[in-house]
């Protein structure tokens, strides 16, 4: 097959930016709040699975669309109150505890859906040429939908009284607390947040890809090499780090097996974050 | 918790070696090969328990001891005999030789033993995962069978593991004398200095302890006990695919763990014993329930017991010990 260098790039770009979807949540839960969420991917998970049952019931996928990040928003809310919360002091602790809750919600989807897998159509169907390549329509919509979010985010967090406050939580949580702001709310409200783009990002993708009880994990390790390879936080830097986890991943995989692009993504981070986690240590020193 | 308390671990273990006086031969079988994931959980306990790292992939690691006594069991390594003893020997020092690589890429960039290292040894176990899956030398997903059994030289011919009852005790032996080696280790200076770094590695390396050669030592020692776990499995087992050194079983381990008690290997391997034993009477009946019922265990242990439930108890135990 010989290899269209626009279609190419096309693909890298729309799995860069469908990875910043899905990493954008957890760069809310983890930036903004300090949590490891290891049930993000399952979160994801849940919305795919909510769109999947509402197209089911005939309601059709936008129902589902509007409603997994409503849905999953209140299970993040959920967990911060029974289990993230109880461990602020513990943090290998709530690594573990996430954990088990993803277990938990996989094993829930497992006995109502089952364990096969499940495909949904596209809303849109059909395709776009895009510089001369006809590219599907559904997957442009996800990747304008990932710039919006990133947009959105960046304006929240930058440019609005609640983006203030929590970027004063983050930056000293005690003085935060001292100066007045309902600290545990607004962590709840900045985790239910993350979750609820979870939601969006597994209702979003839903038609993409097949849908099984264990997506999460594939989701979830690049997403969260994605955040962690970050030259920066905030939106901007999330972007940067789903573009070389993404984008790195997809142009390998244009010349090796799946495989062989996973494991050299995999490594390639693994150096970068070396590199990432050592400056971050070095800083704090 | 500093010391493990002497008298509790001998009586369990002669508890134990008096079980096949009543135990049926199907329970010692199934217990021998309990006491291989014993070995996997005490691992995971120095290394988390003792030195705060919390791995993911601890499983990698016995998987490693698993496959590297299948490869040498079945002969299919280049330039070296088919042997099972040569099998468990690789079985301890392929993992630790593993471990040693992977730990110059985790420890050594001094990797913040927080998130960052939780999610590279996540990453590690897919690797090791994805590779096993991929590569025709392991047998891929079907795994390698019809490993030949571990042979005791004894004088009447060499006996082999293969009845439940020398098994058992065999298994018995090594797992007791990993145990007592373990808790001399923690109460040794050296633990105390693996302790100091997890507490403050910063102001370790200031009293002159080298955090990243500690971590890195007790990342090795870790793997070296899983993978002699995986091996004597293994060679019980007869048997060795993917799973055993999946995400999944390195998730188990973490429940028995957590469940057993993370500051005590032997707390961790009552705790590997009592949810493998569960697995069995309550597997069947609550079928895909059990991994649920297991997620939710491990999330109110974490909740309402963050020392395990043994490990309470032993912390309770050792304390008029240590004045």
């Amino acid at each position: 097959m010989p290899l269209d260098p626009v279609l190419l790039l096309l693909d890298a770009t729309a799995q860069a930016l469908t990875l910043l979807l899905v990493a954008s949540g957890l760069a809310v839960t983890f930036g903004l709040v300090g949590v490891i969420n290891l049930a993000h991917g399952e979160l994801l998970m849940a919305g795919a699975y909510t769109v999947l049952a509402l197209d089911r019931a005939g309601l059709g996928f936008w129902a589902g669309f509007a409603l997994a990040p409503l849905f999953v928003g209140l299970l993040g809310l959920l967990l911060d109150l029974l289990v993230v919360r109880r461990l602020r002091e513990r943090p290998l602790d709530t690594l573990l505890a996430t954990w088990a809750a993803a277990l938990v919600i996989r094993q829930t989807v497992v006995a109502l859906f089952g364990p096969a897998s499940h495909t949904i159509q596209p809303p849109l169907e059909g395709s776009v040429l895009v510089l001369g390549a006809p590219y599907p329509a559904y997957r442009l919509l996800v990747m304008a939908l990932a710039v919006l979010v990133t947009l959105l985010l960046t304006w929240l967090l930058l440019a609005t009284r609640v983006g203030l406050m929590i970027r004063g939580t983050v930056a000293d949580r005690t003085l935060a607390a001292a100066s007045g702001l309902a600290v545990h709310r607004l962590e709840a409200a900045a985790f239910a947040f993350g979750a609820a783009l979870a939601g969006l990002a597994g209702a979003a993708t839903a038609p993409l890809l097949s849908i099984d009880p264990q997506m999460g994990l594939g989701y979830l390790l690049p997403a969260f090499l994605a955040v962690l390879v970050a030259p920066a936080g905030g939106p901007a830097g999330t972007a940067v780090g789903a573009a070389l986890v993404g984008g790195g991943e997809s142009l390998v995989s244009a010349f090796a097996s799946p495989v062989v692009a996973q494991l050299a993504v995999l490594g390639g981070a693994v150096v970068l974050l070396r590199r990432v986690a050592g400056r971050r240590a070095g800083r704090e020193r | 918790m500093s010391r493990e308390p002497l008298l509790p671990a001998l009586l369990f273990w002669l508890g134990l070696a008096l079980l096949p006086l009543w135990a049926p031969g199907w329970l010692l079988g199934q217990l021998a090969q309990h006491l291989g994931y014993g070995l996997l959980a005490m691992s995971l306990a120095y290394l988390w328990g003792q030195g705060g790292l919390l791995s993911f992939c601890q499983a990698l690691f016995f998987g490693a001891g698993a496959y590297a006594y299948a490869l040498a069991g079945l002969g299919r390594l280049p330039l070296l005999p088919d042997s099972p003893a040569l099998g468990l020997l690789l079985a301890v020092a392929v993992p630790t030789a593993l471990a040693a690589l992977a730990g110059l890429l985790l420890v050594t960039a001094r990797v913040p033993t927080g998130p960052a290292w939780a999610v590279l040894t996540l990453v590690l176990g897919v690797i090791g995962e994805r590779l096993a899956v991929a590569s025709p030398f392991l047998g891929g997903s079907n795994g390698l069978a019809g490993l030949p059994p571990l042979a005791l030289p004894l004088p009447g011919g060499p006996l082999e593991l293969v009845d439940p009852l020398p098994s058992f005790l065999a298994l018995l032996l090594v797992a007791a004398a990993v145990q007592l080696a373990l808790a001399r280790k923690i109460a040794a200076p050296s633990g105390s200095l693996l302790r100091a770094v997890r507490e403050d590695p910063l102001r370790a390396a200031h009293l002159g302890i080298d955090p990243v050669a500690v971590r890195l030592r007790a990342f090795m020692l870790a793997a070296a006990v899983a993978g002699l776990g995986g091996g004597l499995f293994a060679a019980q087992f007869g048997f060795v695919a993917p799973p055993l050194l999946g995400l999944g079983l390195s998730t188990e381990v973490l429940v028995w763990v957590a469940v057993g008690g993370r500051g005590s290997p032997l707390a961790a391997l009552v705790g590997a014993l009592l949810v493998k034993t569960a697995e069995g009477l309550l597997g069947e009946w609550l079928g895909a329930g059990w991994p649920l019922a297991l997620g939710l265990l491990l999330l109110l242990v974490v909740l309402l017991f963050p020392r395990g439930v043994f490990g309470g108890l032993l912390a309770r135990l050792a304390r008029p010990a240590r004045r």
